[in-house]
């Protein structure tokens, strides 16, 4: 508490910034962004690892819309961009407490060819060093050179067979690619299944939300993307190096860290009039950063977007208040504005009315009506130096300074009026239970996580990817939590806006946000509510909205890097012409094919008859014995197909003949491999 | 006469470059190139020239950019850059050393309401695009602008952006804003620059699995079209005849179909500036000259001929002043090659088993890489009055014992293909593939650089023709050589797909397949250098040819119709409700 009047000071210097505010991953979301993929920064996640309490797993996504079949240039890492992982995890100072940084290298085995993968070599092939900064930038240390980039799940050939990588799986390439930086952080960086998942052609037709049912699908399907995923210590991040038995409680204030991503490029790039690399120089400039999943995809206006990304949110952010504070989401949830032109949204609306008293659309004055009011002494609303009251209420006409800008800028307290309406007595100013505490008051764009708050178990019949809204539905509704104002661990307490999970649907839990969830579940209800049940059809309405697609379209992996591998180019069989005639002047009456040639375990032989016969096919070693002979009975004209196990089989040179009625073909030679 | 004009030709102009031909490669062009893969504004995609179907004295030239455009990719939807220069590029002569003609585009933005993040809402549309366009008629000396202040259309968004009154724009419906955004230049072309379905049509992910194709129609892996339900956009014009006709002449007064005074190179490009400095908010300005980073002539050449080493090369270079020789060796042995050579990697590319290059060709010619191919005739008084003559280009077509293509992909890359033998049909050649035989193409200008060539006087084949295909001067060739209305005599006479690729380029023309058939020697085999199985006596239309010529690389047509009429390439794909296919 003593800590928390510290902060208000710092805070004070800021309240002339705050007018107004906005709400929205980040896939093409600002104009200049949206032409510089490699580096355009399109989701940050953060959460406790779900089989290590003791660790956090940061995810940081890049590159769009890669297309699992976008050969021959396949997407990597960008050479000349600065990508980094920025982690606040104390007030007292004015930036970075911990920096990730990566940079990639590329270099081609043979550049005599225009595929990717050939013959065992790989071009564009990608690798990283990784550096850590732990005091703010001013230094680095080494953690990783050399760290490996996996290649994309081209396919089978490039990826499985003898004419590629002859790698057993793909999964193979992307379990050898984690590796461990010298300070204990496990780390990949690699394509991976682009874990967001959003009605793109809906939401972005002016807001033409729809249900699963009326059409609503994922514009994230089957795309993948670029990850950069470490999984650190919590010791390495809590700001005295405390580990997370050392907590206090669950919500334990000293457990709070700040994350969000950036990508940089040098300031000058000078292309070359002969194709070489472009020769950059200058210092570092910022070209994309994102926090909080949607902020510049849906809360900063068009004009504002390049800008949010250039700025430095411990310094900047606060010119962009207005668009949180006012957002202009919320215009479409209120029928007084555009919330009639928008039917998608039509289950969204926000209090006008709440307790008879409180109006929270654009404009009006929120809570401001208790401004300077008694009633809120002990709360975080209070005037400094013992609150917050000049962020939360700077004027009358920020409603959302209240909730929208703490869940963006500063988290949200452990303090009155920010505990569920639970054993409030119906006075949402009174102490209630607490559900969230990821303070850190440091007013700018980032995605704060309570490191000390445990993880729901990914089986637990109540796990939700309304992460926090889930939690507070329990901790409203359920028996096993309502009971008491105690502090006790609810699910999904470990969920978005508590860091963001893989499974969290933000686009959700945003949008519900926008339309004052978080106020009704503090006790500040729909306009319906007359005294009975808090739990009214208006407040139904909100908690069963979602927007069209609430769950990514493959799972997830169950360990470290969570993310699933990319989408393959490639699926299913290989295909296979016939095999050609031997050189000569006529056609011969059979003809064999092997493939996979080289092959591991099995081999799939392809003849064509041009005649019905009786066929068998004899497999021989390089000394003529025969190791193996398949009798096929008698096969009409036409293509057959016949696939053999042979994984008894020593590495080496084999031959597989056809014979016809007796008579021998040109044998085929085949190499079996590792 | 005209062999005459060839000759001086070849003398003055062709001569020192000889020297520079002794190896060469083969590959529309998406993501082709590691740097321009990250630049899509700039990317060229696809070049297509073709002869107006429903308006024959016109041509038209669309050039795309961008790929990959996700049809509901919002909330900034695709258009063409501020800061990018896009160009089409003619050549009509070789009397001179660059552009004849040159379209120039550039391309400015407005936000008409900075204060939503949609890009359309109220009437108001955010990033809105118009563009200028200029004229050169003096290799880029000066520009004249023709188009002061065209239209781009917004993206496709859906019903609420486009057609809801009030809420979005309010238009009768999509087609009316493409329609109303067709322009008309000052010097009378019509001009359409906006977003179009992608008309390219490829498995990229068959053909870039180290070439794991799956032909339209095999029963063991359905084909699919990587470009699917993609968007690209499209710089269209559909300009007079006469005004590409290096004297001015209209198609009447062609001396014949293939009258070589009506043959063009188009090429187009994109350029950016210099110098690139980021302000501190992110915010860049440029300086500089332009430089250019994509450039597109003939389709796929950057994607499968160029290898990976040379491609950012290839983009930053124009296809004059002999530049393009330094990638000529990927013409003349071109890696595809490898892939339909036994004696090579044929073997660990079953999909290819349906072409084989042929080894013996009439008893004799190899063609594989690194062979001889009709070198043996070097010097062979047979070759007289031949385009393989020294005297006229056997300097450039048989340069050596070791650059067997260059006799046939070379010449369609960068020179086009004369009407001289041997380059005419078997038809009529009593096998000798020396001899005249019947005329198929002419669309030679010899620039020795990479351009999509059309000989705009061969007349149109009606999209409904029931001989109409994709295969293009292929199958004109199959005709010519095999369907009775055409293969009775060497007369000059207009075959059905004359007029498509790589005689110019029609939107519904299968440039991969006709590509990798080329690839396997099928433009020898029309010529009367048939495949190996081809035993002196019976048909020429060998098992082999046959497989050669029903080979498919995948889909052999786009996802979804073209219109009839300019600018033919088919409205983008609706963001909000298109409808889906798998790409991969």
């Amino acid at each position: 508490m003593k800590k928390i009047i510290n902060f208000s000071a710092l805070l004070l210097a800021v309240m002339f910034g705050l007018q107004q505010t906005v709400m929205a991953s980040s896939h093409r979301e600002a104009p200049l962004i949206s032409n510089d993929p490699l580096a355009d920064n399109t989701d940050v996640y953060a959460f406790k690892s779900p089989t290590d309490a003791e660790k956090i797993v940061l995810i940081a996504n890049y590159i769009p819309f890669e297309h699992p079949a976008g050969g021959p240039n396949w997407y990597s890492f960008g050479t000349n961009i600065r990508y980094e992982i920025h982690i606040d995890n104390k007030t007292t100072t004015t930036g970075d407490d911990i920096v990730y940084r990566f940079t990639f290298q590329q270099t081609n085995q043979d550049g005599t060819t225009f595929f990717n993968i050939r013959l065992g070599k790989e071009n564009l092939k990608t690798t990283y060093t990784c550096e850590r900064s732990m005091n703010g930038g001013v230094s680095f240390t080494v953690i990783k050179t050399g760290g490996i980039v996996p290649p994309t799940d081209i396919g089978p050939r490039s990826i499985n067979s003898g004419v590629g990588l002859n790698s057993p799986t793909y999964q193979a390439l992307a379990q050898a690619a984690i590796t461990t930086a010298t300070t204990g952080e496990r780390i990949f960086c690699g394509p991976v299944d682009d874990p967001f998942f959003v009605d793109l052609g809906g939401a972005f037709d002016v807001g033409g939300f729809r249900t699963a049912a009326q059409g609503a699908r994922d514009g994230l399907a089957k795309f993948n993307c670029h990850t950069i995923a470490i999984e650190v210590p919590v010791s390495t991040l809590q700001k005295d190096g405390k580990t997370v038995a050392q907590a206090a409680n669950i919500l334990d204030g000293e457990y709070i860290i700040g994350v969000w991503a950036s990508a940089s490029r040098p300031q000058i790039t000078t292309l070359s009039t002969t194709g070489a690399a472009p020769a950059t120089s200058g210092n570092w400039v910022q070209v994309s950063r994102l926090g909080m999943p949607l902020t510049n995809e849906v809360v900063i206006p068009i004009g504002s977007k390049d800008q949010w990304n250039g700025t430095n949110p411990y310094t900047g952010d606060l010119a962009y208040a207005s668009f949180f504070t006012n957002p202009e989401l919320a215009l479409y949830m209120d029928n007084s504005q555009f919330g009639g032109a928008v039917p998608g949204l039509t289950p969204l609306r926000i209090q006008t009315n709440s307790l008879g008293s409180f109006d929270f659309r654009n404009g009006k004055p929120g809570l401001f009506s208790l401004k300077g009011s008694p009633a809120l002494n002990g709360t975080a609303l209070a005037e400094p130096p013992a609150g917050f009251g000049h962020i939360l209420l700077p004027n009358n006409s920020s409603p959302r300074a209240v909730d929208i800008l703490p869940a963006f800028y500063t988290g949200v307290p452990n303090l009155r009026p920010y505990q569920l309406a639970t054993g409030k007595g119906g006075n949402p100013l009174a102490a209630g239970k607490p559900f969230i505490n990821n303070f850190l008051p440091s007013l700018s764009d980032a995605l704060r996580l309570n490191m000390a708050v445990p993880a729901t178990p990914r089986t637990d019949p109540k796990f939700s990817s309304l992460g926090i809204v889930q939690a507070a539905v329990l901790g409203l509704t359920d028996p096993a939590y309502n009971g008491n104002a105690n502090l006790e661990f609810i699910p999904n307490m470990d969920g978005f806006p508590n860091g963001r999970r893989l499974e969290d649907d933000v686009t959700t839990i945003e949008l519900q946000a926008v339309s004052g969830v978080v106020l009704a579940a503090i006790g500040l209800w729909y306009d319906d509510f007359t005294g009975g049940s808090p739990v009214t059809p208006q407040l139904v309405n909100v908690l069963s909205f979602n927007a069209g697609v609430i769950r990514n379209d493959t799972a997830f992996k169950t360990s470290f890097p969570f993310v699933q591998n990319p989408w393959r180019g490639f699926t299913g069989n290989s295909y296979a012409a016939p095999e050609n005639p031997t050189l000569g002047l006529t056609l011969p009456e059979g003809s064999l094919l092997a493939y996979p040639n080289p092959f591991r375990t099995s081999v799939t032989f392809h003849y064509k008859m041009f005649a019905p016969g009786d066929v068998r096919i004899q497999f021989y070693n390089t000394s003529g014995q025969v190791v193996k002979e398949i009798s096929q009975g008698t096969r009409p004209a036409g293509l057959h197909y016949v696939t053999v196990d042979e994984s008894r089989l020593a590495t080496g040179i084999y031959f597989a003949r056809l014979f016809v009625n007796g008579k021998g073909y040109k044998a085929v030679q085949m190499l079996k491999t590792q | 006469m005209r062999k005459t004009r060839l000759r001086r030709l070849s003398k003055q102009s062709l001569l020192p470059v000889f020297l520079f031909l002794s190896q060469l490669i083969f590959a529309s062009s998406h993501r082709e190139a590691p740097l321009i893969s990250n630049d899509p504004l700039a990317d060229n995609t696809d070049l297509y020239a073709f002869r107006s179907p429903d308006d024959p004295n016109t041509v038209t030239i669309i050039a795309n950019y961008i790929p990959f455009q996700l049809p509901e990719g919002g909330p900034n939807y695709y258009t063409f850059g501020t800061d990018v220069r896009y160009e089409i590029h003619i050549k009509n002569k070789t009397s001179t050393a660059g552009d004849d003609i040159t379209y120039r585009f550039t391309f400015s933005q407005i936000n008409q309401d900075p204060t939503t993040f949609f890009n359309i809402r109220l009437g108001q549309q955010n990033i809105k695009t118009t563009y200028i366009c200029e004229k050169s008629t003096n290799g880029g000396t000066s520009f004249t602008t023709i188009v002061p202040n065209g239209t781009v259309p917004p993206a496709n968004i859906g019903p609420r952006s486009i057609t809801t009154a009030g809420l979005g724009l309010g238009a009768a419906n999509y087609n009316t804003l493409v329609q109303n955004a067709v322009a008309t230049a000052t010097s009378t072309e019509k001009i359409y620059c906006g977003p179009s379905d992608d008309p390219f049509f490829v498995d990229l992910a068959g053909v870039f699995d180290v070439g794991n194709f799956r032909p339209e129609g095999n029963t063991t892996n359905p084909t699919k079209d990587g470009l699917a339900r993609y968007n690209v956009h499209s710089i269209a014009i559909k300009v007079p005849i006469s005004l590409l006709q290096k004297d001015g002449k209209d198609v009447a007064q062609a001396a014949n179909i293939l009258d070589s005074d009506f043959v063009i190179g188009v090429w187009a490009s994109a350029s950016r500036r210099q110098i690139k400095t980021l302000g501190v908010n992110g915010i860049p300005t440029y300086s500089g000259n332009f430089v250019q980073v994509s450039r597109l002539g003939m389709p796929l050449t950057n994607e499968a001929v160029i290898p990976v080493g040379s491609k950012d090369k290839w983009n930053a270079t124009t296809p004059y002043n002999n530049n393009d020789l330094q990638f000529a060796p990927f013409f003349t042995n071109p890696e595809l090659a490898l892939y339909m050579d036994s004696s090579q990697f044929g073997g660990a590319v079953p999909s290819l088993n349906d072409l084989r290059i042929q080894t013996r060709s009439l008893g004799t010619y190899d063609f594989r890489n690194g062979k001889p191919g009709l070198y043996v005739l070097k010097g062979s008084p047979a070759l007289a009055g031949t385009a393989l003559d020294d005297a006229i280009f056997g300097t450039i077509l048989l340069p050596d014992a070791t650059s067997p293509r260059a006799v046939d992909l070379l010449p369609i890359f960068y020179t086009g293909v004369p009407n001289l033998a041997p380059y005419q049909l078997a038809t009529g050649k009593n096998n000798n593939v020396l001899a005249a035989g019947k005329p198929f193409i002419n669309n030679f200008l010899p620039t020795l650089g990479d351009m999509l060539r059309l000989n705009m006087a061969v007349p149109v084949t009606p999209r409904t023709d029931p001989k109409f295909s994709s295969l293009g001067i292929i199958q004109a060739a199959v005709l010519g050589l095999t369907d009775p209305a055409y293969n009775g005599s060497t007369m000059l006479q207009f075959i059905p797909n004359m007029d498509g690729f790589p005689n110019g380029r029609r939107l519904e023309d299968d440039v991969t397949t006709i590509e990798l058939q080329a690839v396997a020697g099928v433009a020898l085999a029309a010529i009367g250098l048939w495949y190996d199985d081809f035993t002196g006596t019976g048909s020429p239309v060998t098992n082999k040819l046959v497989r050669t010529i029903s080979f498919k690389s995948g889909p052999t047509t786009n996802d979804t119709t073209f219109r009839t009429s300019f600018p033919y390439v088919q409205n983008p794909w609706r963001g909000f409700d298109y409808t889906l296919k798998a790409r991969f």
